[in-house]
Formats: structure tokens, C-alpha cells, sequence
């Protein structure tokens, strides 16, 4: 007994009345570290053997608590504080619908855990190098007979003396367990080379598909056919057209709506003494110049046109647009500027429509206006 | 008139077997070749499964417009599909939960089965919310992870909770299937001479090794695990019909809808269960293990849930005219006589009035008949969703937006081909693993309990 | 019947019982006549709170008869008679209702016809609404419900001498007939007495709720008169903790089944948000009531809940009897806060209101003791499946 590595003595029974008594004997004869093996759970069993009543509702609880409170915060954290979003009128804290989704957590939770809190923690498996596996009496016990085996660490534990009890007790056949030596010297070692590289393998696959997943994936659209719709592109060919140009020059004598060429390209001086403004500075043309002049010319000039940039040195600063030569410059001359762009400005003639840049221009005069007021303007 | 005898409990398996007989028929299967008809039956299913392939294929490379849908019938076969999966899914979770938290000992020679028929009919289900955006590939969107858009999923929305819902009692079926199996996994362990069956099982089965100190935690577990599949699978049902309820839609928002459905569901999928056993038990030879007594119960639990969807349709039709709401009541005559009456006369005869034949013990236990009418069942639960969607989104509050909805060949395609999926991964699951819970049966057994003196 | 277990010898009500009762509902009458005369039309509002708990209690224990037969369940057979004693309050819940059924003018505003001639809606449900077809559904619903349970009473107490099991298979016969009924009438019951005390108000789901309700307190007062009765000795030693916890794991289903009905109405009027259901729900959330509605979520669900979660719970007779009180005061809340808040715009409660529930209390009681004394057996001696059920085990 002392080097043979015995794990333990079993018996099989053939009836379920019989092993009940025999547990009963064995509990009265002072065994503690045994264990009984039957097919299918028998009522009662536990009873018999005096084991305290099962925890596992507590491990239930916990989690099924937490995963209740996970879901709440994180939903509460989701639409109250990272990404507030009114949907169907509803505020942006409601609970009752946020009830479903906790509900669900909180059973997803709970009845993962506390099965893997069973298998992993409590019963330690998985274990496939038991002793009592493959064995001849694990083979009749998931059958049709019910055994007990009594471990050799019972501090009463000696070999001759169970048997003869347990053959006592009107068991049918004895067995003898031992530990399987091999596996018993088999340590597993956290720094194994087959382990370790068993770990990097794994992790190198699962981050991998998490990428092509997220970044790839996520990404693709095999077929989508909204992309390709039945249009010329620009700088493409196209059939219609016996010279295959898709891009066409307009008709000869022809002027696109909006597309007069600009005849002061390149000569300031005309412009301001040909060009009048033809917009009357009325509310809405004001309206619309201030809208124009912040999208497009304040990031340089300023909100106020004192050529305070906003853009941090990234582009030189413009002189401001309240010196005698701007306020004394026609309507004309500005609108050349804007138009044709002057030093290290660029024209903005393909974003800014020609009424937009007129009503620019009355902005500015009032901007101009409201720093050096005209003696009227005072009283 | 005939009489039971009610001073003894009736036995829940017939022919008393013994313990070792159990282990004998249920492991039968997975140790034999398979038969012809065996062979036969999964390619019929694999060819069902392919024409679903095929319409699926073509769907994704076309987009969505090959289905039937329109303007006004946004849903169509996809949802109607999906919750009549659902619907079947919910039998196995009910005869494996429910029925054990109310010690109904006759569920345990079909319990496994019906867990599960619950995953593959949730599998079946799972396929049409994944599909029927157009997109498939984008459903990770579904789910709430921290994306490069910051953006969020709206946790307010009925078709958010479904996807915690689905998803949620997948895994647990999957668990409580899994936790059932791991001491008849065991058992074919310690039983099978195959040397690579032998390292499956062992791998399955983690090492059970029929403790009773385990089996004490097992039965806790088992127990906790029941306590939340009976909430888990009213609440799936009853998100699913969130979806329509919770809308403004004449004829969806009505408050019967949550346990109106999980009627539905139950007596869907107990019609469903019944028909696939009637089959196994006879190509198994296991007609003691499943007995006609099962059935018969079975056929009254579709008698019962019959009632009362008959009940809701009723109450919906009189809450309509009560209500005094003049679209309310338009829906719900719209549905009986309208262009679509022809569906819901099928639903209302199938559901209602076919069930009514169960309250004949003769017809609750012949087989034939039963078979029929289960069938019937599921035809018309089946056009109880279309009903549900079609009817009202063809016809709701303004006339000139009307619309009917005539679904594809691809609509059909889809739906043949989610059933060629299902009996597929049933034809698969009755070659490679026990129909019948091995343990389960063998703890009903006479005699397989200690007679009652002091332990108890 | 077996010789194993000693059927204990039927005792009779102690003095003091039947003197307890005769008071209660003595003060009770006393009281609610005081009420009637101060305020009758908050005293026949009352009234009516009362009535339909009454109706639960009674019908609910005919729909746990006919289950016990139906299922199967051998547990429940052994205390099957306090099921029964609380089925033939029928016939008196029955008179009491006659009262409310006279003064429908006072309770109920589609029975004003100077309010339904300037209301359409109104107009519409009159076919419904009106105080003939009112009385011969009154008449409908109690003849059914009569007739059902003088059908089982009678095959019941039949069995105790005979000993016959055809009894039983007659009973399990109108069992099955009896569910659809009942499903019928305790709907429309619940639409009459509870639904349509406002009436411009509807909600599909209304007769399952009150159903909810009705499954859960009859289980509850079954609980605690099995509670009581064993502890003063009448049942002897036969009832173990294992039927208890049956008793204690049925409450607790429906505890959870009546959140699921509740929480399933409310979300979908809430998520909808259609005024002619919201303003229902709004009215019992303002002006004092929404403290009635707080009551209801924690009372009625959490609390009763959590007490009765774990499974020792579920079996400990000090906590059962304390929860089935209070979810039989949980089932009185529930319909006051049905009823009560359509006919007040501002909370009420007061003594009026415990007076009546004295009264509610003391015919309870009066009727238990009546009954009790009546029946030879406290265990249906004669049933076939008794054997069962006292050697019943998880």
C-alpha cells in the first residue's frame, strides 16, 4: 500500500436498495472520503451520504446579479452618457426598455456561469486521467450497477479490511484501482514548450480573424450593386458617342447657366471701375453674405475680418480687411478679389456663385462699417 | 366508459426494460450502418437544403429585390420564417424545462429530442434576421462592441432586444443540451470499442465519471438551468412579438401579443416534436421508450395551446370592436375578408378547428390522424405570421399606399431550404448522438428509484 | 384507505374561531353600512374591490381543481378539500355580487345615459355596455360557474363513501370542459367589472392579467388556510415539507407569470405611446396613485419575489404564510388599483376602505368556518390517488 499507488477499493451492487444500505454502513463505520457511482442520479443519495446541501444557487446569484447590473450601467453609460440619441421621442434614460436586454444578460450570465462554475471549478474537469476512468467498474457503473468506492487517503482506509466490508455489505464484485503511474509522473508545467507554443498559436489566430473581422470584413461588400449604376464617370469612355469621348464640349455659341466667362481675369483695375453691385443690401442679402463670408472667407480673415486666422500659422495671415485701402476699394474690386483671387489667395469663383460674392461684398461693408461707423451711423 | 386507474402512477416507459436494454436501443443507432432509407431521407433534405443554397446565393448577389417585398410589405417570407422557427424552437426548451420544474416525468424519453430540435429550429430562425438586411455581411453591426464609427446600438429597439433574446437562448439551449449530454456521453464512452469514437466521447464528456457527489451539483444545476430556460423562453417569444407590438401598426399593437405567441410557439413546436418522433420511434424500434401514452399527452398540451391561441384570436376581434377604433376594426375585418381571407381561414381551421378533433381519445391516439393534424398545425401557424405581417402592412392607414405583397420563387426557395437545413442537422444528430436521454429514462425506470423508507 | 398513514380524525373549529369570525365580519358590515351611509358612492367602489376579490378567490381555487385533475398532480390531492371549501363560496360570492349588479349607476360611467348620449365612444359600446345585457352576463357567468362546481363538489364528496374511481374520471371529464369556460367567463368578467370602470379604456391582454391575479391568490389563500389548518393539528402529521414547497413553488411561478402579464402590458402601452391607451397609465402614475403603482411593482413582484427565490424558502412555513398574506393584500392593492384610480382623479384611502376589506375578511372567514363544519372529511378520503399523494416526494 505504501509505494503501490492504490487510489481506492470499489464494489459494485446489482440492486439500488442494497447500495443504500451500504451506505449507509459505510457512513457508520467512519469513512469520509468515499464516493458513490451510479448511472443516474438516485433520490435520496445525497442524504445518505451526508453531503451538505448543494452552493451552486450562490455562484446562480452572484452572477445573475452582476450580468443584471452590467447590462443596466452599460446600456445607461451607451445612451445617457457616450452617445445620447433621441429615437421615437423617448427620453434618453428609460428604463422599461432597457428591461428586456437586462433580462436577458442576466440569465445569459447566470446559466453560463454557474455551468462552467460546476464543471471547471467544482468539479475540476475536464479530467480525463482519472483513475477511476477505464476502468471495468467504470464500465459496469455507467450501465446498470451502482458502486462504491472507498478512497485509499481515508484515514481509516486498509485494504483487507474494506474488501471484507464491502464484501459484507453483499457487494457482487470487487475492484482494486490504481493510479495510472505514467500519468501520475506526466506534471503539466506552465512553461512547457508544446504548452507555450500551443498559447501563441492560439493567440496569434484568434487576434488575427478579430482583425480581418473588425478591419476587413466589417468592410467588404461583395455585391453591391449601388456602386455601379448606369452613368458616364468623368475621364471615362463610353459607347453612345462615335468618338468614344464620354466628356462633351458644349454646343458652339453655347454658354452653361451660370458659366459667363469673367472678363476682368487678371485686371483689378477695370473690374473696380466697370463692375457695380447689383444687389441692394437688403435683411436676407446680408443674411447671406454673413453665412457665405463665415463659411468661406472667415477661417482666413476672421469672424470679423481683422485677419486674425483660425488657422494656427498653417496659412499666411491675411492683412485685415478694415484698412483705408479695402474701405476706400468699389464694390467691384472687391468681388475681383474674390472672384479672381489676388497674392497667395486662390479665386473661389467654383464655390461662391456670383450672387453670393456680391452679397459678400455687402458684409464686409458692414463689418467695415461697424468698426469705422460713418458720422450717420452715430446718431 | 372506459376507466384509468388512478391509485398508481403510470409507468413512463413500457415493457419494463432493463438498465442495460436502455444503453442497448438508445446507442443502437449510432453503432449500426445506416440504413437506405436513412440515405434516402438526408438527400432529399440535402437537396432541400441546396435549393435554399441556391436561392440564398442568388439573393445576396442580387440584393434583396428578388424577394417579394414592396413599399408598403417591407417584411415578408424573411420575418414570417424567422418567427415560425422561433415558434418551433420554443417545444424543446418547454418539454425540457418547464415540464421538469413541474415533474411531468413523461418528458424524459423526449426531452433530448426536443432540446435538440430547439437549436436547429434556432439555427433556422437565426438565418433570416442575418439576411434579411440585404447586407449580411455587415451583422456585426448587431451586436454592441466598441466600433471605429463610435457609433452605438439602439438598446431601445425590439429588434436589438431579439438579438440578445436569439442569441442569448441559443447559448442556453446549447448548455442545458450540452450539460444533458455529458453523462450519455459517458456512457457511449465506457461502452464503445472504436478507438477514435472512444477519444470523442472522452473529450466530450470531460472525464463524467457518474459520481454521486457530482451528480448532487448536477441535479442543482439542472435545476437552476430549468428555473431560467422557463423565463428565457417566454421572453424570446415575447420580444419577438415586441416587434410587431410595440409598433403603431393596426393590428401588431395590440397588449395580447406576448402570451399570445408564446402559445403559439409552444403549440407549434410541440406540433412539430410529435411529428419527428412519430417517425424515430418507429424507424428506432424505441416505441417503449416513446410511447403512445407521450403522444397522447403531447396531443393535449396542442389541444390546450390551441385553445387558447383560438382565444387571443377571439379577444383581438372583440377588443377591436370594443375599442371603437374604426382602422382597428377595418384590420381585423380586412383580415378575414379582405384579399388575404383565404390565409387567415387557413390559419383560424388549421390552429382552431383541426385541434378540436384532439378532445377524442380515439384520434388522440392513433397515430395517423395525430400525425395529420399536427402537420395541419404547422401549416397553420405558419400562415398565422403571414397573416400577421402581410395583412397588416398591406393594408394600413392610408388607401393610396396600399400594396399587396406576392412573394418570389426565391421566397420559397429560402423557406424550402431552412427545412432541408433542419432535418439535415436532425438526420445527422439521430446518427451520431442518443436520441434519448440515457440517464433520464433509466432514473424513471421501475425500480430504479430505493423504495421509500427513511431517505427522503 | 391505507394503513400506513393514520388519517387524522376530522376536528371541529374552535370557539374562538367562530367567534373571531362572527366579529370581524360583524365590525365589517357595522362599518361598511357606516360608509355606505357617508359616502355610497365610494363605499359601492369598495364594494366592488371587494366583490371581484372574492371572485378570484373562488373561481381561481375551481381553475386549480380542474388543473389538479387535469395534470395528473397526486400532491395536491391530499388538501384538495380546503380547494373545494373555497369553490363553494361561489354561491355566496354569487349574492354579494347581486348589490353590485343594482348599482351599476354608481360604479360604472357607461350606465349614466346623460354621459353616453355626448360620448360616441360610448355610443359605440353600448351594445356591450348597458345594464340588461350587463345583468344577463352577470346571470351567465355565476350559472356556469354554479353549475361546474356543484358537478365537482358533488362527484367529490361522493367519492369519500363510495370509493369508486369513476368519480374521479367523471370529475376529470368536466375538468377539461370547465378550462375553456372559465377562460371565456373570467375574461368578460373581468372586462364588465374591472376593465370597464373606465370605460373608454381597452386592453387585449386585460382578461389574462386579472387571470394572473386570480391563479396566484386563490393559491395564496390555499396556502394559508393548509398553513393554518396544520399547524392547529387538523391535518395531523401527513403533509410534509415537500408539499409545501409545491404550494411555495406555485406561488412563486405566479408571482412571476402576474410581473410578466403586468410588465407585458405596460411596456407595450408605454412604447407605443398612443393616447388612447396612455392616458389610462398616466392617470394611475400622478396624483397620489403612482404610489399604489410603486406598491404593486415592489409588492407584488420584487419583494414576494426575492423572499421566495431560494429553494429552503419555498418550503418554510413561517415565510409562506407570511408571504401568502401578503400577496393576498398584493391581490387587493392590485385591483383597488384597478378600479379606484377611473373613479378618482386623486388618491383615496382610508377607513371606508378598511372596512371594507374587515368585511371582505370576516365573510371569508365566516363562509370557511361555515363550510368547514359542514364537510365530514378534511382529506378526500375516497380518492384514489391519496395513497400517491401522501407518500408524495420531490
Amino acid at each position: 500500500m505504501e509505494n503501490k499507488p492504490l487510489y481506492s477499493v470499489a464494489a459494485t451492487f446489482d440492486d439500488v436498495n442494497k447500495l443504500i444500505k451500504a451506505v449507509d454502513k459505510v457512513n457508520e463505520a467512519g469513512y469520509t472520503i468515499y464516493d458513490v457511482h451510479s448511472p443516474y442520479p438516485i433520490h435520496g443519495m445525497p442524504k445518505a451520504m451526508k453531503l451538505k446541501p448543494s452552493k451552486l444557487g450562490f455562484v446562480t446569484l452572484i452572477f445573475g446579479l452582476s450580468g443584471a447590473i452590467f447590462a443596466f450601467l452599460f446600456m445607461y453609460w451607451v445612451n445617457v452618457i457616450d452617445y445620447p440619441l433621441i429615437v421615437g421621442g423617448k427620453p434618453f434614460y428609460q428604463l422599461p426598455a432597457y428591461i428586456p436586454v437586462m433580462f436577458e444578460v442576466t440569465v445569459l450570465s447566470a446559466s453560463v456561469f454557474t455551468i462552467v462554475w460546476m464543471l471547471f471549478i467544482m468539479f475540476k474537469f475536464p479530467n480525463l486521467s482519472h483513475p477511476l476512468l477505464d476502468t471495468d467498474y467504470m464500465k459496469k457503473v455507467s450501465v446498470d450497477r451502482y458502486g462504491i468506492s472507498i478512497q485509499a487517503k481515508d484515514e481509516l482506509f486498509d485494504l483487507v479490511k474494506v474488501k471484507e466490508f464491502l464484501k459484507e455489505l453483499g457487494a457482487e464484485e470487487v475492484f482494486e484501482i490504481y493510479f495510472k503511474v505514467d500519468e501520475l509522473k506526466d506534471k503539466p508545467k506552465i512553461f512547457d514548450k508544446k504548452f507555450i507554443s500551443f498559447l501563441a498559436l492560439t493567440t496569434v489566430i484568434v487576434s488575427g480573424i478579430t482583425y480581418f473581422i473588425l478591419n476587413h470584413l466589417l468592410f467588404m461588400s461583395p455585391f453591391n450593386w449601388m456602386h455601379e449604376q448606369f452613368r458616364v464617370d468623368p475621364q471615362t469612355t463610353t459607347t453612345v458617342f462615335k468618338d468614344n469621348f464620354g466628356m462633351r464640349n458644349p454646343v458652339a455659341g453655347t454658354v452653361a447657366r451660370g458659366h459667363l466667362p469673367y472678363p476682368f481675369k487678371g485686371n483689378p483695375a477695370d473690374a473696380e471701375k466697370f463692375l457695380v453691385n447689383p444687389l441692394i443690401p437688403t435683411k436676407q442679402v446680408l443674411e447671406l453674405g454673413k453665412q457665405k463670408y463665415l463659411t468661406f472667407c472667415s477661417p482666413c480673415h476672421g469672424n470679423f475680418g481683422e485677419g486674425d486666422s483660425r488657422l494656427r500659422g498653417q496659412f499666411p495671415n491675411p492683412p485685415t480687411l478694415h484698412s483705408d485701402k479695402l474701405r476706400n476699394m468699389k464694390d467691384g474690386g472687391i468681388y475681383h478679389i474674390i472672384t479672381d483671387g489676388q497674392n497667395v489667395m486662390p479665386s473661389y469663383a467654383s464655390q461662391i456663385t456670383e450672387e453670393e460674392r456680391w452679397a459678400i461684398v455687402h458684409y464686409i461693408r458692414v463689418l467695415q462699417r461697424s468698426l469705422n461707423p460713418k458720422e450717420s451711423d452715430l446718431r | 366508459m372506459r376507466t384509468i386507474d388512478y391509485s398508481i402512477e403510470p409507468p413512463v416507459v413500457e415493457q419494463n426494460p432493463s438498465l442495460s436494454s436502455i444503453n442497448e436501443s438508445i446507442a443502437k443507432p449510432l453503432e449500426t450502418k445506416p440504413t437506405k432509407g436513412w440515405y434516402i431521407a438526408i438527400s432529399i433534405s440535402l437537396t432541400m437544403l441546396l435549393i435554399g443554397a441556391v436561392s440564398l446565393g442568388w439573393t445576396f448577389y442580387k440584393g434583396v429585390g428578388v424577394w417579394g417585398v414592396n413599399q408598403p410589405v417591407g417584411w415578408g417570407f424573411d420575418i414570417v420564417n424567422f418567427v415560425f422557427w422561433v415558434g418551433i424552437g420554443h417545444a424543446g426548451t418547454l418539454i425540457s424545462a418547464i415540464l421538469f420544474l413541474l415533474r411531468q416525468r413523461w418528458r424524459t424519453s423526449i426531452a433530448r429530442f426536443a432540446e435538440a430540435m430547439t437549436i436547429f429550429a434556432v439555427m433556422c430562425a437565426g438565418i433570416f434576421p442575418a439576411i434579411h438586411t440585404g447586407r449580411p455581411w455587415l451583422d456585426g453591426y448587431l451586436f454592441p462592441y466598441p466600433n471605429q464609427h463610435a457609433l452605438w446600438v439602439n438598446f431601445t429597439s425590439p429588434l436589438l432586444w431579439d438579438v440578445f433574446a436569439v442569441s442569448t437562448y441559443f447559448t442556453v439551449s446549447l448548455v442545458f443540451w450540452y450539460i444533458g449530454l455529458i453523462p450519455d456521453l459517458a456512457a457511449l464512452r465506457d461502452r464503445t470499442t472504436n478507438k477514435i469514437k472512444k477519444v470523442v466521447y472522452s473529450i466530450l464528456s470531460l472525464g463524467w465519471r457518474h459520481s454521486n457527489r457530482h451528480w448532487q451539483h448536477y441535479e442543482m444545476a439542472y435545476l437552476i438551468l430549468a428555473g431560467f430556460a422557463t423565463p428565457l423562453v417566454l421572453s424570446v417569444h415575447t420580444i419577438v412579438s415586441f416587434d410587431f407590438a410595440v409598433s403603431i401598426m393596426p393590428g401588431w399593437h395590440t397588449t395580447i401579443f406576448p402570451p399570445y405567441f408564446v402559445a403559439g410557439a409552444v403549440f407549434s413546436g410541440f406540433a412539430m416534436v410529435q411529428n419527428v418522433l412519430i417517425i424515430i420511434r418507429k424507424v428506432f424500434k424505441i416505441e417503449h421508450i416513446i410511447t403512445l401514452d407521450t403522444l397522447e399527452k403531447m396531443n393535449k398540451v396542442m389541444l390546450a395551446t390551441g385553445m387558447m391561441v383560438g382565444y387571443a384570436y377571439g379577444m383581438e376581434f372583440f377588443i377591436a370592436w370594443y375599442s371603437g377604433n374604426p382602422i382597428e376594426q377595418f384590420v381585423f375585418l380586412n383580415r378575414a375578408l379582405g384579399p388575404y381571407a383565404w390565409s387567415y381561414w387557413i390559419m383560424v381551421s388549421c390552429n382552431v378547428l383541426f385541434t378540436q378533433l384532439f378532445w377524442f381519445r380515439k384520434i388522440r391516439r392513433s397515430i395517423p390522424v395525430m400525425f395529420v393534424i399536427a402537420v395541419l398545425v404547422n401549416v397553420g401557424m405558419w400562415f398565422e405570421r403571414f397573416v400577421i405581417v402581410v395583412t397588416s402592412l398591406s393594408r394600413d392607414y392610408l388607401p393610396s399606399s396600399w400594396g399587396m405583397y406576392i412573394p418570389t420563387i426565391y421566397d420559397f426557395g429560402i423557406l424550402i431550404g431552412s427545412f432541408g437545413l433542419f432535418f439535415t442537422l436532425i438526420f445527422l444528430f439521430i446518427r451520431t448522438l442518443p436520441v434519448v436521454s440515457i440517464a433520464e429514462v433509466k432514473a424513471v425506470l421501475p425500480n430504479s428509484q430505493p423504495s421509500h423508507g427513511g431517505h427522503n | 384507505m391505507s394503513s400506513e398513514f393514520k388519517i387524522p380524525e376530522k376536528k371541529n373549529i374552535s370557539s374562538k374561531t367562530k367567534f373571531l369570525a362572527f366579529g370581524l365580519f360583524g365590525l365589517g358590515l357595522l362599518l361598511s353600512i357606516i360608509a355606505f351611509v357617508v359616502d355610497s358612492h365610494r363605499a359601492l367602489a369598495n364594494y366592488n374591490v371587494i366583490f371581484t376579490f372574492l371572485v378570484s378567490i373562488a373561481v381561481g381555487n375551481l381553475f386549480w381543481f380542474a388543473i389538479e385533475y387535469l395534470s395528473g398532480a397526486v400532491w395536491s390531492t391530499v388538501m384538495r378539500r380546503v380547494n373545494e371549501i373555497f369553490i363553494s363560496f361561489i354561491p355566496v360570492v354569487f349574492v354579494i355580487g347581486l348589490l353590485v349588479l343594482f348599482n351599476t349607476h354608481s360604479i360604472f360611467h357607461w350606465a349614466h345615459e346623460e354621459a353616453v348620449k355626448n360620448d360616441k365612444l360610448l355610443q359605440w359600446k353600448s351594445p356591450y355596455l348597458n345594464e340588461q345585457f350587463f345583468t344577463i352576463r352577470y346571470f351567465i357567468y355565476f350559472l356556469l360557474w354554479i353549475l361546474f362546481a356543484y358537478l365537482v363538489l358533488k362527484n367529490s364528496l361522493k367519492q369519500d363513501d363510495v370509493k369508486d374511481q369513476i368519480y374521479s374520471y367523471k370529475n376529470s371529464k368536466i375538468s377539461a370542459l370547465f378550462l375553456p369556460i372559465f377562460a371565456i367567463t373570467l375574461t368578460f368578467f373581468s372586462i364588465d367589472f374591472l376593465m370597464s370602470t373606465e370605460p373608454h379604456w381597452f386592453s387585449t391582454i386585460f382578461g389574462v392579467y386579472y387571470f394572473a391575479g386570480t391563479a396566484l391568490s386563490s393559491i395564496a389563500i390555499v396556502t394559508l388556510a393548509v398553513i393554518l389548518l396544520h399547524e392547529k393539528g387538523y391535518f395531523g402529521d401527513i403533509l410534509k415539507s415537500d408539499h409545501f414547497y409545491n404550494l411555495g413553488a406555485l406561488l412563486f411561478a405566479f408571482i412571476n407569470f402576474w410581473a410578466y402579464i403586468a410588465f407585458s402590458q405596460f411596456l407595450l402601452i408605454w412604447y407605443a405611446n398612443l393616447p388612447e391607451e396612455t392616458f389610462w397609465m398616466i392617470h394611475r402614475w400622478e396624483k397620489g396613485w403612482e404610489i399604489f403603482s410603486f406598491i404593486l411593482i415592489f409588492g407584488h413582484f420584487l419583494i414576494p419575489y426575492f423572499s421566495l427565490l431560494s429553494q429552503q424558502a419555498k418550503s418554510n412555513l413561517g415565510r409562506l404564510k407570511f408571504m401568502s398574506i401578503w400577496i393576498l393584500v398584493m391581490h387587493y392593492v392590485d385591483l383597488y388599483w384597478l378600479v379606484m384610480p377611473s373613479l378618482y382623479k386623486e388618491v383615496v384611502f382610508g377607513w371606508i376602505e378598511l372596512s371594507f376589506v374587515l368585511l371582505g375578511i370576516g365573510i371569508t372567514l365566516l363562509v370557511f368556518v361555515f363550510r368547514f363544519e359542514r364537510i365530514k372529511n378534511i382529506i378526500p378520503v375516497g380518492d384514489p390517488k391519496l395513497k400517491r399523494s401522501l407518500e408524495f416526494h420531490l
